[in-house]
């Protein structure tokens, strides 16, 4: 198992460094030169070569991505220009908040996918298999703001719920916080929940033909038997199914949390693009990338525990 | 030609085409009614200037937040007085245009990358499917965020980061369809007989592998228009006072408190968008007789 992961591992440094090839890209993408933009259009053309300098705009591109890799790395990913921190300050502060949400939302879309998917496998003709598949498919057609945007109104309609944010004014409690998560989460684990019961129903099917299977029916051995055999071996399968899931939720809540202005990084990007503020957009795309290279890590790891013919791959 | 004696009647000639109208009868229901939807939103943009009862930029004051169903505006209007119902019309131009668009280029730059690693193996393969590992790498819709963000607003600047975003996911489909059929016997015998790689590629690998690529990359069109709206209702579309189905969720979002039911007319308009192009995907799917696991 160590040597499992430490290839694993191994293989994500090079992504890794590509990801911050790209987020440093993107800060070149930038139309315009960044000096003026920064001086204003009474600068003296003195002001615009030293300042060009001390940027280190005047080295080779190479020499520049090393130098802005050096900082990144030392948790130096440039000042948020609007709100006049630091750009990693900002966003590791909303990065909790996120995972409340995604997280509360992967385990909603796990057990309803899992519940859902079963039913698909099972009973493939009944009335229920048919309208749970209808309604799957439907679930992964609707745009993630669609349902903010249903649920929302639900919330305004309804009183029933508060219309937005992660605490009342001065409330701290878990049951408040709770009362703010049901909505946003159930909102954003639509979507996966669809995709999950879909591949979870795939997978369970294909362990239902197999032979053992077969033998076991043979064998008179009841159908309750055969599903708990069923799903023990679709598990490692659910396991991938479930982390494709978390890169879909990481875009997915962005939308949801502007809609219900909870308070992370997907808010934090909202705010950030109306103010053009460069570096907390980056930082944010940067943290979630690292994040999900990193869930893969353990995605697979915890894969190859639970399955030895993975191990051997 | 009957002087030559060579007209012998051809066994197994081509069938007579059924009617076109009973050729559309005979298809589910389910692609129908996808092919009924992304008509009829096809058609309200192409004939906006012809079919919008009303300005879709200049509003009037006097008309603000008319709920739906008023009298002169059917589906309401905006914070601004505008028509919503011609602003959906104009406004589904550029969001098709956004949405389509991308997958066509991405299409272009996938196939080719994913024809040339898979065909020329070695260190190119590594070197292009590893760069586009490290694409993958990234939540979707977060690249295209930093990249159109970089960018700066506009219909273009989406496109262009869409298009980027979707390269990677084609390139690897393409890639493992052209491994599939390189190991095909035919072509094996053409390369025996001196056939160069690009006639290869154009005469015998294009065309095997155009099916299940084709029904993947329409599957990806609805994805496609729900980024593209999802770019726009961020501030990364339009700019102002131009309708998009994403500015306009955005738009009306803020009066989700005065009129509530306005604010989802065009979160609905963008899921009909995305279920009728996936519904008509799906339809391709049955008609090419490609399996499921490609296309997903």
């Amino acid at each position: 198992m160590p040597a499992f992961l430490a290839r694993r591992i191994l293989y994500a440094l090079p992504i890794l460094l590509g990801v911050s090839v790209v987020v440093f890209i993107t800060i070149k993408l930038i139309p315009g030169d960044p000096v003026s933009t920064l001086l204003g259009p009474s600068a003296t053309p003195a002001a615009k070569a030293d300042l060009t300098a001390r940027l280190g705009l005047n080295d080779p591109l190479p020499v520049q991505y090393l130098h802005w890799l050096w900082h990144a790395l030392q948790g130096d990913l440039g000042t948020s220009l609007a709100m006049g921190q630091p750009a990693l300050t900002l966003v590791t502060k909303a990065f909790g908040n996120t995972m409340v949400l995604l997280v509360t939302a992967l385990v909603i879309a796990t057990i309803g996918g899992v519940g859902f998917g079963l039913v698909l496998a099972l009973r493939p003709k009944s009335l229920l298999a048919r309208l749970v598949g209808g309604a799957s498919l439907g679930a992964i057609s609707i745009p993630q703001y669609t349902v903010a945007m249903l649920f929302l109104l639900l919330a305004v309609e309804s009183k029933a719920f508060p219309v937005g944010g992660m605490h009342s004014t001065g409330a701290t409690g878990v049951g408040d916080l709770a009362s703010h998560l049901v909505l946003p989460a159930v909102a954003a684990a639509l979507t996966p929940m669809g995709i999950v019961a879909r591949m979870f129903s795939v997978a369970v099917g294909e362990v239902l033909a197999q032979d053992f299977v077969t033998n076991m029916r043979a064998r008179g051995v009841r159908q309750p038997a055969i599903v708990r055999h069923a799903v023990h071996n679709a598990l490692p399968a659910l396991l991938t199914i479930t982390g494709l899931q978390v890169g879909y939720l990481l875009g997915g809540v962005l939308f949801v949390e502007t809609i219900f202005s909870w308070p992370g990084i997907g808010e934090l990007v909202y705010q950030a693009i109306s103010t053009r503020d460069m570096a907390l957009i980056q930082a944010g795309v940067l943290l979630s990338a690292v994040l999900l290279v990193l869930v893969n890590v353990v995605v697979d790891t915890a894969h190859a525990a639970v399955d030895p013919r993975v191990r051997a791959a | 030609m009957s002087a030559t004696g060579l007209d012998l009647p051809i066994t197994g000639a081509r069938k007579r085409r059924r009617p076109l109208r009973r050729r559309v009868a005979a298809l589910p229901g389910s692609t129908l009614a996808g092919g009924t939807i992304v008509g009829v939103i096809v058609l309200g943009a192409v004939l906006a200037p012809v079919l919008s009862p009303d300005d879709p930029i200049v509003g009037s004051i006097s008309q603000r937040l008319f709920d739906v169903g008023s009298a002169g505006h059917v589906l309401g209007t905006d914070g601004q007085g505008r028509d919503i119902l011609s602003r959906l019309m104009w406004g589904a131009r550029p969001t098709l245009i956004a949405g389509v668009l991308p997958v066509l280029i991405a299409t272009l730059i996938g196939t080719t990358l994913g024809l040339v690693a898979a065909l020329s193996g070695g260190w190119p393969r590594t070197a292009i499917m590893r760069t586009l590992d490290v694409l993958y790498a990234f939540p979707a819709i977060l690249l295209a965020i930093a990249i159109g963000a970089a960018l700066g607003p506009g219909v273009l600047n989406a496109i262009v980061s869409l298009a980027i975003v979707l390269i990677a996911p084609i390139a690897r489909v393409a890639e493992g369809e052209v491994l599939r059929v390189r190991s095909a016997d035919f072509i094996e015998s053409a390369r025996v007989s001196g056939a160069r790689w690009s006639t290869i590629s154009r005469r015998h690998v294009l065309p095997n592998i155009a099916p299940a690529l084709t029904v993947y990359c329409t599957s990806l069109i609805g994805l496609s228009i729900v980024y593209a709206a999802g770019l726009s209702f961020l501030g990364l579309g339009v700019s102002p006072p131009t309708a998009d189905w994403g500015s306009m969720l955005n738009d009306l979002r803020q009066s989700i408190y005065d009129r509530p039911v306005l604010s989802l007319i065009p979160a609905i308009a963008i899921f009909l968008a995305s279920i009728g192009f996936n519904l008509l995907g799906d339809g391709l799917r049955r008609q090419l007789d490609v399996n499921e696991e490609v296309a997903s």
